[in-house]
């Protein structure tokens, strides 16, 4: 039994290591795709709200594709086809060498885009919350609109999309265990590995399963925290309320 | 604007023009080679998460006798055709039997391993015979997408076939009595009878190969436009055949008793 979880350890025949390169992977991609997809994500929020038809179509048919398709494909199409496209393209432009996406950016660019269809209805639901008033208000103060946006909009919006936004984060981190397809060397890819070499499948299924609970863990602790940071000032009228 | 975007294509067409010739005079100094990382004994990652196996080190005796630089990528085996042809890597050395199915999307290089098929079965199995008349009726198991897969499919249509995503299931299987056969690589299956399956379970049969099937072996795969790599591999291959370095890493890393 206790030989069995030196294959955890960091010994010569352990998959420690192995595994914590694997926990650093998965979150740095997972921390790379967060501030790109809730900055498209709020664009297409925007887009949403806009006036002009078009653009609110965009943005809908935007949401509608990427909440529609599963991210495994999502993946496999930016991976895959839109490779094959700009090295096509690259060719047919007559440059020099070939076209490369690095994995890295593959799988940030396709979990960013699903992230960002997700947390774009966070972010509308958000907008909605704050009401006309501020806005009217800020415009009064002779704010442009993206001054009165930047300075009384966001501040508030970040409140109010916090937890939504936190829903989003979780999801994001245990979808990151897709990278493992396009060669990614994540938690999940170490593990299927190991487990191929060692034939101890739930062991290290076990210890993957423990990793990506201690992220989540730590998550929701850090979430906690700045939500009590955004609510500052508001707990009180709340509790009046009540 | 107009003489802008003919300014570009004039620039295109010359730098096109300079690639056309370079294509044709290309010369391999460096190729990247794709493997799955998880096919022992041919290719998979140990704890320091460097590759080994007998492709590993015959992919780098190749590459010595070619006199290239060689890389390699650990690619998952549901993804490796497509990122061969999204040229992630140039050839494919991952136990890859060089069937006609895929030979309408890849080329092959030539043959550089083949490894007999079993079948496998409970040690209670009183008769050898293996035909489809014998087995009509008999859960037969086998990893799906292979094949062996295939080879079930074509000619046991009688029998109950069941497919499972790895080898590893399949073995679960037969050790739980749910399956009366299975058909697999003798090395993955050699392996599963020393180990877990030494109480269980014996070898029954060889299975004759079928070469519309399965192939005529393991070979290397590249993308149809680079018939110039295919060549010069399959010339490095023939040269490890005729000075025995080949034998030499088929001898130590697969033992089938």
């Amino acid at each position: 039994m206790l030989d069995k979880f030196a294959l955890l350890g960091f010994g010569p025949e352990g998959w420690g290591w192995a595994l914590l390169q694997g926990a650093g992977v998965t979150i740095s991609i997972a921390l790379a795709t967060l501030p790109f997809g809730l900055a498209l994500g709020l664009l297409v929020a925007l887009g949403k709200r806009s006036d002009s038809a078009v653009l609110r179509a965009v943005a809908t048919l935007y949401t509608t594709i990427f909440r529609g398709v599963p991210e495994l494909l999502t993946l496999y199409i930016i991976y895959f086809g839109v490779q094959l496209l700009l090295q096509h393209l690259w060719q047919k432009l007559g440059l020099p060498g070939s076209f490369s996406m690095p994995p890295f950016v593959a799988g940030m660019v396709a979990l960013g885009v699903v992230l960002s269809a997700f947390s774009s209805e966070v972010w509308v639901g958000a907008l909605n919350a704050i009401q006309k008033g501020q806005r009217e208000a800020a415009a009064a103060l002779g704010l442009s609109k993206a001054q009165a946006f930047r300075l009384v909009v966001l501040p508030q919006l970040i409140r109010v999309a916090l937890p939504g936004l936190g829903n989003n984060w979780m999801v994001l981190l245990k979808e990151t265990s897709l990278v493992s397809v396009i060669t990614l060397p994540d938690i999940m890819f170490i593990t299927t590995r190991a487990n191929v070499v060692t034939k101890e499948p739930f062991l290290f299924f076990g210890a993957a399963m423990l990793i990506y609970l201690v992220f989540s863990l730590i998550s929701a602790r850090a979430l906690g925290r700045m939500e009590r940071r955004a609510n500052r000032g508001f707990a009180a009228f709340g509790g009046a309320m009540r | 604007m107009k003489s802008f975007v003919r300014l570009i294509a004039a620039a295109a067409l010359t730098v096109a023009g300079a690639t056309g010739a370079l294509a044709q005079a290309k010369e391999w100094k460096e190729i990247r080679i794709g493997t799955e990382g998880a096919y022992p004994p041919y290719n998979n990652l140990n704890a320091k998460k460097e590759l080994e196996g007998f492709e590993i080190d015959y992919g780098n005796l190749l590459c010595e006798k070619m006199k290239v630089k060689c890389t390699w990528v650990v690619q998952d085996w549901d993804g490796i055709i497509p990122a061969l042809l999204a040229n992630k890597y140039d050839v494919i050395f991952a136990g890859m039997n060089a069937t006609d199915e895929r030979k309408k999307q890849v080329d092959f290089t030539s043959v550089y391993s083949k490894t007999p098929i079993w079948m496998i079965g409970p040690k209670s199995t009183k008769s050898d015979d293996i035909s489809p008349a014998a087995l009509k009726g008999k859960a037969v198991g086998a990893q799906g997408s292979t094949i062996h897969a295939n080879y079930l499919e074509k000619f046991y249509k009688d029998s109950d076939i069941r497919l499972y995503p790895t080898q590893e299931e399949a073995n679960l299987d037969l050790l739980n009595g749910r399956l009366d056969y299975i058909v697999a690589d003798a090395l993955a299956l050699a392996d599963f009878l020393k180990g877990k399956g030494k109480d269980c379970c014996r070898k029954i049969a060889e299975v004759k190969r079928d070469d519309a099937i399965h192939g005529p072996g393991v070979a290397g795969a590249v993308r149809k436009s680079d018939t110039a790599l295919k060549e010069m591999i399959s010339k490095a291959i023939a040269e490890t055949m005729a000075d025995g370095s080949h034998k030499k890493l088929e001898d130590k890393w697969f033992k089938y008793d």
